[in-house]
């Protein structure tokens, strides 16, 4: 009898009847899900919904279960469910899951190019890959929206912002030197490799209250945690010679970069409108060393060093000549390394770093000396909380130490600054639809003994699946230009103040955005010479300056891109507008500065040709006149220049060459031979004037990269 | 005695209980991965596959302590993120995948060859999903997750499949190719004729596509 009870009570699990549970399975809005998995919990039970969302499964539990539905891109869910009889007429709704097609980014003033992020508007290949800019990174910006092209003079002109009010930014460094050293009427190029950073953000405005010390934009690079590839690479062009080598093992990696430059034969070939006595030659060599000493911790330190030197006659208005022999030897060291990690599942993150840079210019100009050196150091710490909800807190500081000297015409000036600044930032997600980034800095200079607060702001609202409209406001603080504080030790900051409308949809690889932007300008130095205006832009500041210069600058821009409707072609087009007139420097009266040009037009076409392994790719960039300075005109700088036109072609080509990847490429820079004026430069009695345009009218480059990687093939020794 | 009697029925019964488990774990797990095996490979129906992942899935949430349901439903979502129609739907399913094969690592408890393949395999497909974008990152993952597996087992043959099936379809500019891959194909081939799976439902897939890529490659 006993053993009759154990057997029963072995067999009963199994005697219990079949019972059925069944219902639908939809999202919030009541949408069917086809193919959710539906089941209860702890057994095998359970089925897939069909193309009505319905489910329908027998099962043999008692009482009570969990029912679990998971659907691919939505929240589990679960509830427990009485069984004793059947469960029908279930109705499961179930929550999507956070993503960046749900849930609301926070966009304003932001452009972003990055591999991580998949809506970004730009890949970093994108810059390498665009005609007319060079492989240059402020080359590629220079054709996104909100930036204005000024040719003779290198930096990013951003809404109505001369070059001085953008900052450049690695790893959330400020890079003292971005450009190779300037020279009179000659746009120097940016001193870093595209190929260095896996995204780049260029914001045009209302930045987060991370960044300070520019008025306009910053330009964000972030370097790669990774080499790319293992082995031996070789670039060689009309301009350079190159060799990198990379090298990884499981923690640690190393990348070593040496290069000679030497620009005579490329302008043997290629007319200039430079009068070069001797051309450009350049050497350089940086070391990057990652180390990945914890789970989540990466260790980068980065060191460069470069010198050049060269000699021209430039063109010189106050010479009888009309000319002015300058020579420049320039030597640039930059050291940075960062260390960021993240504990707790990411719920504390935390980066830090600290940099070095160190900039001589030796430079002669009618043989008087116009030395220049400069030197800044910084530390930098971010101490970021991710709370519940994707909510998030920020708060961090960074010190700086500027040292800088100044000859002019034979006369020394020196400046010590030291900077610090700190910040606390939060991002609150009201709903997923609601977001908004509510920011603070504050920041303190020893040479301006004074200190100043800069609220920032940003919305964002999902307007629909691939639909937002964003909305930034802000302060933005920046020193004076050092030139004048070199005299004068009583001068404050300048300010602008932002406010930025946005809105965008990204679908389907298309993009379309529209910006419409206000900023005032206040505080601005003001010069007083009691004498005309000197349009010399190298002539060192005597007049008695002030703060009292203000000014404005509003307009628009318009970004639309497509990568889908036509296979391998991609195209975009930006559109620029914007107002500004400015009371600063030595102006008398409000007016529109030169570095403005009230309309910019960008097209960029690129196709990639299978078949023959080539991309190619075309930009056409218009710009509207600029205003100069005619000494002849009453009115003040109510001159302007015609338009400029630019149409450059660029083909590069990928080839196997034994087993190895080369990379052939060429350009042609304004192709039509447009011949662009940038301004005019009158002399003194005002009785004859000269163009300044670029440096060469139409030009051509060559060139090719080897990548001599082991991990490309299969060689005898992996089988 | 009778005492004893009574703890060893309970003993006997809680013993039947677990091997019914047991048993009906190997069942289902057979029945599925038969399933998996026998859709069309080179372009599966995704309405089947979501069954066969869904049903690895809820094998997964009852088994709590086995890795291999994990693996087979990470597996069942790589597949369903190749066979994707959009760039956003692949994404979906090969996320799924990689939470998946975290959970697997983490129930195996120690390294594991056969779930590091997969997440190679996962990587693959992420990669080939938008190649352009995802190359450097994806193929360094790629890369990464074999030479891990190969450390803990050289002679499991889906690293080598795998190694041939990523040559074969890259370009010949990047060093890739019909050509490029013969040789690793090959040597898949050797190793899967020597390769014995720990158990019936442990990992032996690919000795189908390495045949079928290495006829292509002697085209």
């Amino acid at each position: 009898m006993k053993l009759f009870y154990c057997l029963l009570f072995l067999i009963s699990p199994f005697a219990y009847a079949q019972k059925t549970v069944s219902g639908k399975v939809t999202d919030k809005k009541g949408n069917a899900l086809p193919g959710a998995n539906v089941f209860l919990k702890g057994t095998y039970d359970g089925t897939t919904t069909d193309a009505n969302g319905t489910f329908n499964f027998q099962t043999s539990q008692k009482d009570t279960a969990t029912l679990a539905a998971t659907y691919v891109g939505y929240e589990i869910f679960e509830r427990n469910i009485g069984v004793k009889d059947n469960a029908t007429d279930l109705s499961i709704s179930l929550e999507e899951i956070a993503n960046e097609l749900n849930t609301v980014v926070i966009t304003a003033g932001a452009f972003e190019a990055s591999d991580e992020k998949r809506m970004a508007m730009l890949k970093p290949l994108d810059i390498v890959t665009t005609a007319g800019a060079a492989a240059d990174i402020t080359g590629a910006m220079q054709f996104l929206p909100g930036a204005q092209r000024v040719g003779e003079q290198e930096g990013l002109f951003v809404r109505g912002g001369s070059g001085l009010e953008t900052k450049v930014v690695i790893d959330g460094m400020i890079v003292q030197n971005p450009f190779f050293s300037s020279l009179p009427d000659v746009q120097s190029r940016g001193r870093f490799n595209p190929f260095m950073f896996k995204g780049t953000s260029f914001s045009t405005g209302g930045y987060s209250a991370q960044y300070g010390q520019a008025l306009s934009s910053v330009l964000l690079l972030n370097t790669t945690d990774k080499v790319n590839n293992n082995g031996l690479g070789i670039s060689l062009n009309l301009a350079n010679a190159g060799l990198n080598y990379d090298y990884a093992t499981k923690n640690q990696s190393i990348s070593a970069v040496a290069y000679y430059g030497n620009l005579k034969p490329l302008f043997a070939l290629v007319k200039q409108n430079v009068d070069w006595v001797q051309a450009p030659e350049f050497k350089g060599s940086s070391l990057t060393y990652r180390l990945k000493p914890t789970k989540n911790g990466l260790l980068k330190v980065y060191g460069m060093y470069s010198d050049s030197h060269l000699s021209m006659n430039s063109s010189d208005p106050l010479s009888e000549s009309g000319k002015t022999r300058l020579d420049l030897e320039n030597k640039n060291a930059f050291f940075t390394s960062t260390y960021t990690d993240s504990w707790k599942d990411g719920r504390w993150s935390l980066n830090s770093g600290f940099s070095y840079s160190r900039n001589n210019d030796n430079t002669t100009l009618a043989a008087f000396n116009f030395d220049r050196f400069d030197e800044r150091t910084q530390a930098r710490l971010v101490l970021s909380r991710l709370l519940s909800g994707n909510n998030t807190l920020l708060i961090g500081a960074e010190a700086h130490a500027i040292r800088l000297k100044n000859g002019f015409g034979g006369k020394y000036y020196k400046l010590n600054d030291r900077y610090a600044a700190a910040f606390v930032e939060s991002e609150i997600y009201i709903t997923r639809q609601l977001a908004g980034r509510i920011g603070l800095r504050t920041e303190y200079s020893s040479l301006l003994k004074d200190a100043n607060l800069a609220p920032r702001l940003s919305f964002a609202y999902k307007t629909g699946r691939y639909s937002q409209f964003s909305l930034a406001a802000g302060q933005f603080y920046q020193n004076p230009d050092y030139k004048y504080l070199y005299t004068d030790k009583n001068l404050h900051y300048e300010r602008a103040d932002h406010l930025i409308l946005n809105y965008q949809i990204i679908k389907n690889q298309r993009t379309f955005r529209i910006e419409a932007f206000h900023k005032n300008y206040a505080q601005l130095v003001r010069e007083y010479t009691g004498q005309h205006f000197d349009a010399d832009p190298y002539r060192f500041p005597w007049g008695e300056t002030n703060n009292a210069g203000k000014g404005y600058a509003s307009g628009f821009d318009f970004f639309w891109r497509d990568q889908k409707t036509i296979k391998n072609f991609d195209y975009w087009v930006t559109y620029s507008f914007v107002d500004s007139k400015r009371l600063f420097q030595q102006f008398e009266k409000s007016v529109t500065p030169t570095f403005i040009s009230n309309h910019n037009i960008s097209l960029i076409a690129k196709k990639w040709i299978e078949k023959i392994t080539t991309n190619v790719s075309m930009t056409y960039a218009f710009t509207s006149g600029r205003p100069y300075y005619n000494p002849n005109n009453d009115k003040f700088l109510a001159d302007k220049t015609a338009p400029t036109h630019n149409v450059n072609l660029q083909a590069s080509k990928l080839q196997n060459v034994l087993g190895n990847l080369v990379v052939f490429y060429a350009s042609v820079d304004n192709i039509l031979n447009t011949k662009n004026v940038f301004t005019y430069r009158y002399t003194p009695d005002g009785k004859s004037r000269y163009a300044v345009g670029p440096q060469s009218y139409r030009s051509f480059f060559v060139g090719m990269q080897i990548m001599l990687s082991k991990k490309a093939r299969v060689t005898k020794d992996d089988i | 005695m009778k005492r004893t009697i009574l703890t060893a029925f309970a003993c006997l019964a809680t013993v039947c209980m677990v091997l019914a488990q047991n048993e009906k774990y190997t069942q289902a797990m057979t029945a599925n991965i038969q399933a998996l095996q026998g859709l069309d490979k080179s372009k599966p129906d995704a309405k089947a596959l979501q069954e066969i992942a869904n049903q690895f899935e809820r094998i997964a949430a009852a088994e709590t302590k086995e890795w291999l349901p994990k693996y087979y439903a990470a597996y069942s979502n790589v597949m369903l993120g190749f066979v994707g129609v959009s760039l956003e739907e692949k994404d979906k399913y090969l996320d799924k995948a990689d939470a998946l094969l975290k959970e697997a690592e983490t129930l195996a408890g120690k390294p594991n060859d056969e779930i590091l393949v997969m997440r190679a395999f996962q990587s693959q497909i992420h990669l080939a999903a938008d190649a352009m974008n995802r190359w450097q990152t994806d193929g360094e993952k790629f890369n990464g997750y074999l030479s891990s597996a190969k450390a803990i087992n050289a002679e499991n043959p889906r690293i080598y499949y795998l190694e041939g099936s990523s040559l074969f379809f890259t370009p010949e500019e990047y060093g890739g190719g019909k050509k490029a891959a013969k040789p690793m194909l090959e040597k898949a081939t050797q190793k899967f004729a020597s390769f014995k799976p720990e158990s019936s439902i442990h990992p032996d897939w690919g000795k189908l596509e390495t045949e079928w890529m290495l006829a292509q490659s002697n085209q």
